[in-house]
Order: C-alpha cells, then structure tokens, then sequence
C-alpha cells in the first residue's frame, strides 16, 4: 500500500472507533446538532444546541433514540450536559495533549442534517475570544463546518476529543470550545449530580 | 497508538513549529498587523502593502519580544518589502527555502497576526503560472494555494511538509486574489532589496514575438532551441538601437543563456543586469551574431 491508502485505512480505522460516541441532538424547535457521549449516560453537546429545553431528543449511532435531560449547563462555555437513561455506552477519550497548530484535526457532526460526516483540516490557532465579560479560550481550525455541527467534536489524529465545535465565522473557520473546558465542565457536573445522590 | 496518521499529524505541526521560529507580526500599518518571514538574522521579508510607514515599524518576536524595525527596501510590482531590525540587532532565525513547489503537494499557510501565537491552515499547490502583470508592475512567477488566507496571513511563509519555505504570501494583487509569490522569486527581490533598497529591471526598447526557429539555424546555434523571440520594433535611441539590433534580428541567446520566450527574456533582464553590458545572441539573415548591449533601466 502507498501513503494515501494508509492514511484512507487509519482515517477508516478513526472513523469506526469514533462513529458510536457521536449523537444527534434536537430540541424539537430549530435545527439540530451533535453531542458527545462522556459515559455513564451522560452527554455533552453545546448549549445553544439545547436553548432553553429541559429535555431534547437524542439519537445514537446504534439508531436507538432518548429522552436526555438537562443536567447541567454553562452559558459563559456555551456548554449543556445531558443525561440519556440508559448505561453501557461507550464514552469518548478527551485529550490531555496540549494542541499543536499545524496538527491533523477532524470535525465529525450532522452538517446540514446530513448524520456523520467527517471533515478535515488542520488545527489553526489556540487563542481565546474576547465575551461581553471574560475572555474564553478557543481552538480555531479550517475544517468546514455548516449548522449541525455545532456540539460535536473536533478529534485530533488519535481520535481524541481535542474541542467541541461551537461557531463558525465566514464559514472556513471553526471556533471549538478546548477539551481541558469541557472536562472542568464535566467535572463540576458530575460532583454536584453526586453530592444530589447522596 | 501510532499510525500514518498521527505521523502526518505529529509532522505537519513540527512543520509548523519549525516554521513558526522564523515568522514573525509585522506592525507596519494602523490597527492591521501582519506576518513576516526571518530572511536574515536582522532582515524581514514581508508584503509591501503591509508597510505603509518608514519607520516605527514594530515587530513581535517568535519568543515574545518586540524590536523596532525600519523599511531597507521595497518593491511594489512584487508586493515585497524587506525591513531592517533597529540598531543592527541580529535576533532572527532565518527561514529555509524549499525547493521547487509541487501541484498537489501537502502545505500550510502560516501567520502571525496575534501575540496569541502562530496560526496555520493546510491545503495543497493548486497551480503554478507566470509572468503575472500586477497593479505595480509584474512577477515572473506565482503559486495558488486552496490553504485558508486568514486575515494578517500576508507576508507569512506557505511551508512544506518539512517547514521550509515553499512562497510568501500575499492578497496585495487586489480583486481579493491571494498568491504567493514563489520562495526562490521572493529571496532574490529581497537580497536586491536589502542590498539596494530597490528592484531595478532591465529595459531593452523592443517588442518581439516567439517564432520558431528552423532546424538549419539550430545547427548554427549547435544547440536544440526550438523558438526565439522575432524584434518586430526597436525604439528610437533605445539600449537595443544603441547596440546595434534591429527588426528582424531573432533573439536567441543573452550572456550565453538561452532565450526561447518572454519569461526568459524578463527573467534575464531582472536585477544586477541593469547597466552592465551583455552580450546578446540573435539570428540574422538565418546566421546567429553577437551584439553587445547595454541593458537600461525601466523608466
């Protein structure tokens, strides 16, 4: 095999491995969007996603649908976490690495509607936002990306969660929002959902 | 885990960070940075319509810093400027050029139009052309890339897979049209431009067309060169009418090189040619003879 089939047969290998932690998000108003599985039911997608819903309908990989609740959101990340009442489902591995520009990055999400599509580009820049009250660290990438994709995840080569895709500019730009918020996110939510169990 | 991809991945970001060592924000205008390459340890080469001021201009370092730089030269037709660092500060890592661009070879756009760090986006070599006539005067060559030109990307580098510097880049030729301007191109403007501040082009006071020439005169030449460019006019007191050329020469050969169509014509009249007397090959009467010719400067 040449490089190119190689790198088709790893990109095939990366999209099998990533397809089951993709789901599609729709609060039954406008539009839908992606989420991702975390694990133990729980499901990250942004929060614009979600609007004001306390429950929206997801879609899995498998075709098996859900209610999720709202469990948690945060606007200043524009991010909502979601719990679907069912286990078992595989959650997907959010990177540590610190991102590179220049690095291989993916886009996997519902543009258009349109369920699992994969676009690729590179890692463009990791500079922050400047909000009406803070400053929000964001990964920017040239991957293409179209209403759908918004809640979904930027991967890097290993098929990592390196950022949740949340805006597009001028439509060749992406701005996610960085793993290292996402797992601050989930953390806070799942300490909270804890200390509401006991 | 390992694989091709996460190899081309873990390449072009070092692509990237080798790259980012030698690219530099260029502060030249209000309000609208833009990048800049390290050509030497004190020289930057960026875009010309970048530049809209002599001095004062600020850079900010790959590490952080900022220094004082002044314009040492420039050349609109190319939309290249060369700035000098302040006080003969040698603090620059200069940027390797590549080799000859590729159709279809893998590149990044690179910038660094924020103090956040280095911006990159990925395409391939769409196309390559030239002579391109620009809104100042022309260049000899020019790549196209699909890579995304983000705003503050002109004068940064478009890098190969190894971080070596295949053109800058550059929307300066207007219609919103982003080129870059190819790394050999780009190195010999700016090593005019740093030596004399200009970019002087030779001038010959001809028109001429491409004939192709026939096997007998070849045999006369002892060489294979299937055209040569037909003086269908010489200007009045011109450096052509000066030495000697008229209608109806073929001109087939300059200072012993070749001169099969116009990009090799312009290609020989660019740079320290201007002044100097060359010896210029033309066929007349079918028989090749040599003129000497002082080459002009473009007024």
């Amino acid at each position: 095999m040449n490089a190119t089939a190689l790198l088709n047969a790893a990109l095939d290998e990366l999209l099998e491995r990533v397809r089951p932690v993709l789901a599609l998000v729709s609060n039954g108003r406008h539009g839908t969007g992606a989420g991702v599985l975390a694990g133990d039911g729980l499901m990250v997608t942004n929060l614009h996603v979600v609007g004001r819903a306390r429950s929206v309908k997801v879609l899995l990989d498998d075709d098996t649908s859900y209610d999720a609740r709202v469990i948690a959101s945060d606007p200043n990340v524009d991010l909502a976490l979601l719990q679907i009442p069912a286990n078992g489902h595989v959650g997907a591995v959010f990177s540590n690495s610190t991102p590179r520009p220049g690095e291989l990055v993916y886009a996997f999400g519902h543009p258009w509607g349109q369920r699992n599509v994969l676009t690729g580009g590179v890692l463009s820049a990791v500079t922050s936002l400047r909000g009406r009250h803070s400053e929000l660290a964001v990964l920017r990438a040239d991957v293409q990306l179209a209403p759908g994709n918004s809640g979904g995840p930027l991967l890097n080569a290993t098929g990592e969660v390196i950022g949740l895709n949340a805006m597009i500019f001028g439509g060749d730009q992406s701005v996610a929002i960085p793993a290292s918020l996402i797992q601050s996110f989930l953390a806070g939510a799942r300490k909270e959902k804890q200390e509401a169990v006991l | 885990m390992s694989n091709i991809l996460v190899e081309l991945s873990n390449s072009m970001a070092a692509a990237t960070e080798k790259a980012a060592v030698s690219t530099v924000l260029v502060n030249g205008r209000r309000r609208m940075p833009a990048s800049g390459i390290a050509f030497a340890p004190d020289l930057i080469l960026t875009a010309d319509h970048v530049v809209e001021q002599e001095d004062g201009i600020t850079i900010l370092l790959p590490d952080g810093t900022q220094a004082a730089a002044k314009l040492a030269g420039r050349d609109p037709g190319s939309d290249l400027a060369v700035l000098r660092l302040d006080g003969g500060k040698e603090r620059l890592t200069p940027a390797e050029p590549a080799r000859e661009a590729r159709i279809g070879q893998l590149v990044l756009a690179l910038g660094r139009p924020t103090d956040a760090g280095i911006e990159a986006s990925l395409g391939v070599v769409s196309a390559m052309g030239g002579p391109l006539r620009t809104p100042h005067g022309s260049i000899d060559k020019y790549i196209r890339t699909d890579a995304t030109p983000y705003p503050g990307f002109s004068g940064g580098p478009l890098v190969d897979a190894e971080g070596q510097v295949v053109g800058v880049n550059t929307s300066g030729f207007g219609r919103g049209v982003v080129l870059t301007i190819p790394a050999e191109v780009a190195w010999k403007v700016a090593e005019q431009l740093a030596r004399s501040g200009s970019v002087k082009r030779g001038y010959l006071g001809v028109r001429s067309e491409a004939v192709e020439l026939p096997d007998s005169a070849q045999k006369d030449l002892n060489r294979k060169q299937a055209t040569g460019l037909l003086l269908v006019s010489v200007e009045r007191k011109s450096p052509a009418e000066a030495g000697k050329l008229i209608v109806g020469d073929i001109l087939v050969g300059i200072d012993g090189q070749p001169v099969p169509d116009h990009d090799a014509l312009f290609a020989h009249l660019t740079g320290d040619v201007v002044g100097k007397s060359v010896p210029m090959e033309v066929l007349r009467g079918g028989k090749p003879q040599v003129f000497m010719v002082e080459v002009g400067a473009r007024p």
